[in-house]
C-alpha cells in the first residue's frame, strides 16, 4: 500500500477510536503503533519507546508540572478569591460588575494557571454564589465563567501554547509573549459583551452591587498583590529576558509554594489536594503527548505532509488562505473533537504546508489556540460548559449555551481581528527576540 | 447462576481496586518527584542568577525527576480519569450501543498500553551499551525507562480490570461509565 494511502486510512482509524471514546492519547499511539507496524515493522518498538521516553525527558517540558503546580498552589492558598475580590471592589457598582469581575479575576487567574477547565472550576466556585445572589440571569453567569475560563490556554503560561511550541518547535517564551495581547484583547472584547448584553435587557443584571469604599479597594488590592507579583515576575522576567520560560515556571512555583505557606493554607490535605490537580493535569498533557509523537513518526514515514505540501503549492494558495481554511476547519472539528486531540492531529499535518508558504507559525499558534477556546465552550463537547454544569447543576445546559453565545461571537471577532492584523500578537514578541 | 456472576464482578472490582491503589501509590513517588524538580530548577535559578555560576549537570536531574513525575501522572491520571476522552457516544449513543463500542475501546486501550509497555522494557533494558546516558552526569536511562513501562503496565491494568468489570455489568449500568 501506498504512504498517502495509509496515512488516510489510519486518520480515519483514529477518527473512529476517538469516537468509541478510547483516550485520545491511547487512540493516536494504537494508531501510530499499527501504522509504523505496516510501513516499518523493525521500527516499531524502538519509536514507541523512544519517543515516550524522549517526551517524558524533554528539558522543555518540565514546565508543564512546574506551571501546574504553581496554579494548583495559587487555589490552595486562596489567591484565586483575592483576585476575584479585587476585580469586583474595582469594577462593582455598575450593572453586570459581577459577571464582569468574574472574566476580569478569570484573566488573572490564567496568568497563574494554564489550565482553562482550573480557572473556570475556580472561579465558577467562587464567583456563581455571587451573582445568583444578586439575581443575575443564569445564562449570563455561567456563560461568563465558561468563556472567562477559556482565557486560561491563552493568556501565559498556557498548557495550549507549550504542547504547540513542543509539536512545532517554535520557542515557547516567544509563544507565551505572543499570547498576551491578544489575551488582554479578548478579555476587553468578553467585558464588551457582557456590556452589550447587559445593555440590550437590563433584566440579565437586575441588582447593582453594594458600592464599595476605596479603602476596601485598596484593602482588596493589597490581598491581591501575590498575584500581581507572581504575574510580574513569571511573565515580566520572560519578557525581560532575565527568566527562560522553565526558570519561570520555577520562580512562579516557589512563590506560590512561599505564598500558600505565609497563608499557613498548607494543610496535609491541601498539599495532596495540590499534587494529586498537578499529577492529573500533568498526566493528561503527557499521554498525549506520548500518542501524538509516536503518530507523528508514523505519518512522516508515509510523506502525506510532502505531499500536502506540494498539492497546496500546485493550487497555487496563499499563506494566508491556508490559515483560514484551517482556522474553519478548526472552528468546525472544535464542536466535537477535544481541544488538545485537535492540536495534535492536525498541527503535524499543517505545519510543513504552512512553512513552506512562509506562514509566522507563532502567530499561527495564537491563532490556533483562540479556536481550541472556541472549542471549549461549543456545543456539544465544550468541556468548559461542562466543568460550569458541575458548580451549577441545576442550570440546564440549552440555557448555558444561550449564555454562552456573545462570547463565542466576540472570540470570532478577535480571530478575524488577529487573522487582519498580525501585528497584534507579533509585535510584543518581534520586539523582543527581533 | 447470579450468585456466581455477583462473585465475578466482586473480585474484578477488588482487582480495579488493587490497580487504585497501586496508580495511588504513584502519586507518593510523582509528589516527591514534584519537590525535586522544584528544587533543582529553584537551585538553578539561584547559581546562574544570583551566584552568576550555572551548577553543571542540572538538566540532566530535571529530565530524569521529569520522568519520574510524568511516570506517576499518567498512572494517577488513569485512576483519577483525567485521560481525556471524546465522548460523543455517551450523549448521543444508547447503553446497549456504548457497552459494545466500550469494550471495543478498552481492549483497544489495553493492547495500546501492553505494547508501550513491552517497549519500554525491552529498549530500555539496553542502557549504557546503547549508549542511552544523560549528557552530563552519564545518568543510565534503564531505570527511567522502567519506571515509565510500570506506569503504564499499573495503567494497562486497570484497564484491563475496567474492561472486565465493564463485561460483568452488560446488562447494568457500567461502574466507569465516562462521566463528561
Amino acid at each position: 500500500m501506498d504512504g498517502p494511502v495509509v496515512a488516510l486510512l489510519g486518520l480515519l482509524a483514529l477518527l473512529a477510536l476517538l469516537v468509541i471514546r478510547v483516550p485520545v492519547g491511547l487512540a493516536m499511539l494504537a494508531v501510530g503503533v499499527a501504522g509504523i507496524a505496516l510501513i516499518r515493522p523493525g521500527a516499531t518498538l524502538p519509536v514507541v519507546a523512544g519517543e515516550i521516553f524522549a517526551v517524558a525527558s524533554k528539558y522543555s517540558l518540565t514546565i508543564i508540572p512546574l506551571f501546574m503546580l504553581m496554579g494548583g498552589l495559587a487555589v490552595a492558598s486562596g489567591m484565586s478569591r483575592d483576585l476575584y475580590q479585587a476585580a469586583h471592589a474595582w469594577l462593582g457598582g455598575v450593572r453586570g460588575s459581577l459577571a464582569s469581575a468574574s472574566i476580569v479575576a478569570c484573566a488573572g487567574f490564567s496568568a497563574l494557571s494554564g489550565s482553562s477547565l482550573a480557572a473556570a472550576l475556580t472561579m465558577g466556585r467562587v464567583s456563581l454564589p455571587e451573582m445568583r445572589r444578586f439575581r443575575y440571569d443564569d445564562a449570563l453567569a455561567t456563560g461568563a465563567i465558561a468563556a472567562g475560563g477559556t482565557l486560561g490556554i491563552l493568556i501565559p503560561p498556557s498548557a495550549g501554547l507549550v504542547i504547540y511550541g513542543i509539536l512545532t518547535e517554535e520557542s515557547i517564551g516567544r509563544l507565551f509573549i505572543a499570547g498576551v495581547m491578544p489575551g488582554i484583547l479578548l478579555t476587553l472584547l468578553f467585558l464588551l459583551a457582557v456590556w452589550i448584553v447587559v445593555w440590550r435587557d437590563p433584566e440579565k443584571a437586575p441588582e447593582r452591587a453594594v458600592p464599595v469604599s476605596w479603602r476596601e479597594r485598596w484593602q482588596a488590592t493589597r490581598r491581591a498583590v501575590w498575584v500581581a507579583g507572581i504575574v510580574v515576575l513569571t511573565i515580566g522576567g520572560i519578557y525581560a529576558g532575565v527568566f527562560s520560560a522553565i526558570e519561570a515556571a520555577g520562580v512562579g512555583a516557589l512563590l506560590a509554594l512561599i505564598a500558600a505557606l505565609a497563608r499557613r493554607a498548607l494543610t496535609s490535605e491541601a498539599v495532596r489536594e495540590v499534587v494529586g490537580v498537578t499529577l492529573q493535569a500533568s498526566g493528561t498533557a503527557f499521554l498525549i503527548l506520548f500518542g501524538a509523537f509516536t503518530f507523528k513518526v508514523f505519518l512522516g514515514f508515509t510523506e502525506i505532509a510532502f505531499l500536502a505540501s506540494q498539492w497546496v503549492a500546485s493550487q497555487g494558495l496563499s499563506g494566508t488562505h491556508v490559515v483560514i481554511i484551517v482556522l474553519a476547519m478548526f472552528v468546525v472539528l472544535g464542536t466535537f473533537l477535544d481541544g488538545f486531540a485537535m492540536l495534535v492531529l492536525t498541527v503535524p499535518l499543517v505545519q510543513p504546508v504552512l512553512e513552506s508558504l512562509g506562514v509566522d507559525m507563532v502567530w499561527f499558534g495564537v491563532l490556533i489556540v483562540i479556536t481550541l477556546e472556541m472549542g471549549l465552550i461549543s456545543p456539544p463537547v465544550g468541556l468548559n460548559i461542562f466543568v460550569v454544569k458541575g458548580v451549577a447543576p441545576d442550570v440546564p445546559v440549552h440555557t448555558m449555551y444561550r449564555g454562552i453565545a456573545p462570547f463565542w461571537l466576540a472570540m470570532l471577532f478577535a480571530l478575524i481581528l488577529l487573522v487582519a492584523i498580525p501585528t497584534l500578537a507579533t509585535f510584543l514578541p518581534d520586539g523582543m527576540y527581533g | 447462576m447470579a450468585t456466581s456472576a455477583a462473585s465475578r464482578r466482586e473480585s474484578f472490582a477488588r482487582a480495579e481496586s488493587l490497580c487504585l491503589g497501586m496508580a495511588a501509590a504513584f502519586a507518593v513517588l510523582g509528589g516527591a518527584g514534584l519537590a525535586l524538580l522544584l528544587g533543582i530548577t529553584v537551585a538553578e535559578i539561584v547559581a546562574r542568577h544570583l551566584l552568576g555560576n550555572p551548577l553543571v549537570g542540572v538538566e540532566d536531574l530535571a529530565t530524569t525527576s521529569l520522568v519520574v513525575v510524568v511516570a506517576a501522572a499518567v498512572a494517577y491520571g488513569a485512576r483519577a480519569g483525567s485521560h481525556v476522552s471524546v465522548n460523543l457516544l455517551g450523549r448521543f449513543g444508547q447503553r446497549k450501543l456504548t457497552r459494545i463500542t466500550d469494550v471495543a475501546a478498552r481492549t483497544i486501550s489495553v493492547s495500546a498500553t501492553v505494547v508501550a509497555t513491552y517497549a519500554l522494557f525491552a529498549e530500555g533494558a539496553c542502557g549504557r551499551d546503547c549508549g542511552a546516558l544523560t549528557g552530563s552526569l552519564g545518568i543510565v536511562h534503564t531505570p527511567f525507562y522502567f519506571v515509565l513501562g510500570t506506569a503504564m503496565a499499573v495503567y494497562a491494568l486497570l484497564l484491563t480490570t475496567q474492561l472486565l468489570l465493564g463485561l460483568a455489568a452488560w446488562h447494568d449500568e457500567d461502574p466507569n461509565e465516562p462521566r463528561l
